[in-house]
Formats: structure tokens, C-alpha cells, sequence
């Protein structure tokens, strides 16, 4: 059953990620967006409107989830290819480890610094 | 198009004797060709007027037993399936099997297939061994539940899919489309019990999770059995009975025993009447 | 040679790459696998860009800013959200075929054979007709030259 889990875990990010980045990418091109319907805004990339967001708790909140599900989507569909590759299962079962303490240090890395921007 | 024109036609067949070569070389045979000739029957000509050492598998010749899988211009073929003029090409290369090691020539070794193929259980698995090993009448089956799954029943190990599939060309312990088509066929058999003794075999590494429906598979079986089907459909299996959401399946009961005999329909006037 | 045991024929990684001529789905395969690593990496870069970047203040950020706006990276960003628009459609595409949702039932096989996603084919083009709706939208904004 694990395999079925891991699996299915992967479509079900698959999913919340294809919808999280595209809230992602559409944010980032709102003034392109927005300036084909004639408005003009201030550019969502300026490190002003980009602290301003990253002091909102749904944006920290998006972004964290997206991270998370971003993380296990790409480390779990690269262990799934790694695994077609023909390795023993010695080195494969140092490899997944070696991806899941890269995911940890990237999701620390990650979250840490939205956490210290919402706090400061 | 005239039946009768004869064509000379160059097969370049890919040689391998283990005993000499160290490493497999091109010979080239020129055949005589005419409409509706096949690979096989200009193998078979080679085989007995140029060069009786040439060594591949042949049996049935009308697509049926599934020896003389090979790759005709790089596409997996049936040779006795196939003919010469499908390719519009004065010049045929034959290759064995990709995926599958060379035996001679144009033999595969179909060890692994036939190995994962009986590791998947594909026969009808039940509870009741009694009736299993001694028979009181044949199983219920509506032509609904048969059409489930006849199309995979078709299967003939042949290999080709195998040759075909991206995940079996790097990954020697993947199940492959055949071994796992064919477990889609017997858990949607309406006579079988077996489905979670299959489904703990198929959800694991290297098994049903490593198809990515590339559908290379499907395409290249001489049978129509659609091998990329049945793995999807054995996918929503297992992740359904994963999550809960399987439904119960009791295998079909015996057929009851007539109890009232119906008149015989009269032999018709015009047939041969019985002594 | 002594042993004459069969000799090995797997075609290998180069398997993924081709193995035939086969139609649209065994490449799409390919380019879903290949969008899937090329996103890794960008991920990688980008986390890093914005995490450490990002908490050393505005002029930091201005200058990465600054230094990212240059052809080569708007080129790598158009490249980037094409491999995001491909690998999330398709993906969706497989989620649901995987499934067996759109792909229909078991036919009897009678010849010429068609197999279940040749017969819905339709749903592999709308996929396709999507993924070119995006980046014709994404490449509209990378001619007219939107801040890196």
C-alpha cells in the first residue's frame, strides 16, 4: 500500500501545485494582465508590494503550501525516476534518503524566511 | 496490382552467434518478393536457399502463437503478420527484440516475460477449493462481465510490448505491460477472488506505479489488447481499494443444474438426417 | 567465448528517448519527464534567489532584480512557465486518464485495432490546444518585455 499512498499523494499534489502556481504566476503578471484591461498598478515584483504580501498570513500561508507540496511533488517524482534508472536497491535506498534530507533543509530554508518577514 | 511482379528486396538481418561473435553485425540477403509476401516467408526463403544458419523463432505463421516477434525497420512486428510491401522500402533491417537478450540472431530470451507473467497469478483464484478441483458445473458469466476484460484476454507473450516500453528499456525488474495487462485481466474476471493477492503483487517498485502511460505499448501489440489500458484501469484498482473506495466483489457462483428439459428443435428437412 | 549465455539488449535511458515510431503519447512522455527535471532545477534557483535574497533588504533585491533582466534570463523565464504550462495540463491529463476517467471501456478487438487513447485522442489535443492558449499568453508577455 505505501507505493498506492506515495502515489496518490502525487497526483493530489500534482493538483494543489498546478493550482497554487498558476495563483503564483498570475500574481507575479497581474500588471501585465491588468494592463490589457486598461488599469495600471504598481509592479507586483517592486520589493515594496512583495513585503506587503509577505506580511499577509494567506500569502505566507499560500507560499508555505506550495513549498510543501512543491517539495514532495518534484523530490518524490525525481526519486520515481531515479528508480526506473536500473540502480541496486542499495543505492537507491541511499539515494531517497539523501532526497528527503535535501527536502527537509529546502523546506527549512523555505519557510524560515517567510516566517521571520511575517514576524518582523 | 499485379499479383505475379516480382520485387528483389534487401533484408539486412542483425547476426549474433554467441559461440563466435563478440559483438552482433549486419548481414545483408537479397529476397525475391511479390504482393503479400511477408517478413516471415522472406526469413523462412533466406533460412533455406541463402543462409541455413540464420536463427529465428517461427511456429504458427499467422499470428497466433507469438514467437516471431522482432523489430522490422525499428518498429516492433509479428514477421508473419507483416509484409514486406507495408513499408514502401526497397531495404528491411531485422533486429531481435530490444529489452529482452539476444539468444541468436533473431531470438529474444522470453525467460523474464514468461517469469513476470506467472508472478502476477494470471489464473482464476476462488475460495471454494472443492468446486475448483472437482467441478459440479461451470461458473455463472453474463456477456456484460465477459466484455470487461475480453480484449485482454487475447494476450500472446509475444514481447512485443516489451520492446516497446520506455520503462522496461532501462528498468529490468519493471513488471512490464504484458505481466501487468494480464493481472488487470483475471481481477476483472467476474469468476475470480483474487484481486488483492494481485494488487499487493503489482502496487510495488517496479511495478504498476512505473507505467506512465507513454501508450507504447498499445500501440505496438499485433493483438489489439491495449496493454496501457488495462494497467490504467488496474491503477483506479488500486488506488481505489488504497483509499477505501473499492467496491465488494463476490466471485460468480456455479451455473444451477437444469431441472426441466427443454424439447430438441426438429432437425430441418434439408439437412442430413442422423442413422 | 565459453559461456554462451544471452547476450543483454535493453536499450537502456536512450530507451526513454526513442525506441520506435510511435505517435504523440510516447513523446509527451518524454517532454513531461524532461519539464518535470528542468522544473526541479529552476525551483532550486528560484527558492534561492527569493529566500536568501530577500531577507537582506530592498537593495539586495533591487540588484538581483537588476541583474536577472537581461535577455538571457527573460528567455529562461519564458522557457520556464512554457515547461509549467505543459507539465501541469498534461499532468492533468494523466491524473484523469490514469484514473480511467475519458478513456471509455473495453472494446472487443476487431480489426484494425485502436487503442483506448487513440479512440479519445480528442482529449490528448485539448490538452495540447491548452498548453498553446498559455503560452501564446506567456509569450505575448515575454515580447513585450515584462520585468524579469
Amino acid at each position: 500500500m505505501k507505493n498506492a499512498y506515495l502515489n496518490f499523494a502525487q497526483m493530489i499534489t500534482g493538483i494543489m501545485v498546478a493550482v497554487l502556481l498558476f495563483i503564483h504566476i498570475a500574481v507575479q503578471k497581474l500588471g501585465v494582465i491588468l494592463s490589457f484591461l486598461g488599469f495600471k498598478i504598481s509592479d507586483p515584483l517592486a520589493f515594496n508590494s512583495m513585503m506587503e504580501r509577505a506580511r499577509q498570513g494567506l500569502w505566507a500561508g499560500i507560499y508555505i503550501c506550495l513549498l510543501a507540496f512543491g517539495l514532495f511533488h518534484a523530490l518524490n517524482g525525481l526519486r520515481n525516476i531515479l528508480l526506473e534508472t536500473g540502480l541496486s536497491p542499495a543505492k537507491m535506498r541511499t539515494l531517497t534518503w539523501l532526497i528527503i534530507i535535501f527536502g527537509l533543509i529546502f523546506f527549512a530554508l523555505g519557510t524560515y524566511v517567510p516566517l521571520v518577514l511575517l514576524t518582523t | 496490382m499485379s499479383g505475379d511482379a516480382v520485387k528483389n528486396i534487401i533484408f539486412r538481418v542483425q547476426r549474433y552467434n554467441p559461440e563466435k561473435d563478440e559483438r552482433p553485425h549486419f548481414e545483408e540477403f537479397t529476397v525475391p518478393v511479390k504482393h503479400g509476401t511477408t517478413v516471415l516467408e522472406g526469413l523462412l526463403y533466406i533460412k533455406e536457399n541463402l543462409d541455413s544458419s540464420l536463427a529465428f523463432r517461427t511456429s504458427c505463421r499467422m499470428g497466433i502463437c507469438g514467437s516471431c516477434g522482432m523489430l522490422v525497420n525499428n518498429n516492433p512486428h509479428l514477421a508473419c503478420h507483416t509484409q514486406v510491401e507495408e513499408f514502401h522500402s526497397n531495404k528491411l533491417t531485422l533486429k531481435p527484440l530490444p529489452n529482452l537478450p539476444i539468444i541468436k540472431d533473431l531470438v529474444p530470451d522470453l525467460t523474464t516475460l514468461f517469469e513476470k507473467h506467472r508472478s502476477v497469478k494470471p489464473y482464476i483464484i476462488r475460495p471454494d477449493e472443492e468446486e475448483m478441483e472437482k467441478p459440479a458445473a461451470e461458473f455463472t458469466q453474463k456477456q456484460k462481465e465477459l466484455d470487461e476484460f475480453l480484449q485482454f484476454t487475447y494476450c500472446i507473450k509475444c514481447g512485443l510490448c516489451i520492446a516497446a516500453c520506455p520503462t522496461s528499456a532501462s528498468d529490468k525488474k519493471f513488471l512490464g505491460p504484458q505481466a501487468l495487462g494480464q493481472a488487470f485481466r483475471y481481477c476483472a474476471d467476474s469468476r475470480d477472488a483474487g484481486q488483492d493477492q494481485r494488487l499487493a503483487i503489482v502496487d510495488a517498485e517496479h511495478g504498476l506505479w512505473n507505467c506512465h502511460f507513454a501508450a507504447a505499448c498499445s500501440e505496438a501489440c499485433p493483438k489489439g489488447v491495449d496493454p496501457a489500458f488495462a494497467i490504467q484501469l488496474l491503477r483506479r484498482r488500486v488506488v481505489g481499494s488504497a483509499i477505501g473506495a473499492a467496491k465488494a466483489h463476490t466471485p460468480a457462483g456455479v451455473v444451477a443444474p437444469q431441472t426441466e428439459t427443454r424439447a430438441k428443435v426438429p432437425v430441418p428437412e434439408f439437412t442430413v438426417k442422423p442413422k | 567465448m565459453a559461456d554462451n549465455r544471452p547476450r543483454e539488449n535493453s536499450l537502456g535511458i536512450a530507451g526513454w528517448v526513442w525506441a520506435g515510431n510511435y505517435t504523440l503519447e510516447r513523446y509527451l512522455y518524454l517532454l513531461h519527464r524532461v519539464t518535470g527535471l528542468g522544473l526541479i532545477l529552476f525551483g532550486i534557483f528560484h527558492l534561492t534567489a527569493t529566500t536568501i535574497f530577500r531577507v537582506q533588504g530592498e537593495a539586495v533585491w533591487n540588484a538581483t532584480m537588476e541583474f536577472l533582466n537581461n535577455p538571457v534570463f527573460m528567455v529562461g523565464e519564458f522557457l520556464v512557465v512554457t515547461a509549467f504550462a505543459f507539465h501541469a495540463l498534461n499532468g492533468l491529463r494523466l491524473i484523469l486518464q490514469e484514473l480511467g476517467f475519458t478513456l471509455g471501456k473495453p472494446v472487443p478487438p476487431i480489426y484494425p485495432f485502436k487503442d483506448a487513447i487513440r479512440r479519445k485522442r480528442l482529449w490528448t489535443l485539448v490538452t495540447l490546444a491548452a498548453v498553446m492558449v498559455l503560452v501564446v499568453f506567456f509569450f505575448i508577455d515575454f515580447a513585450a518585455g515584462g520585468p524579469g
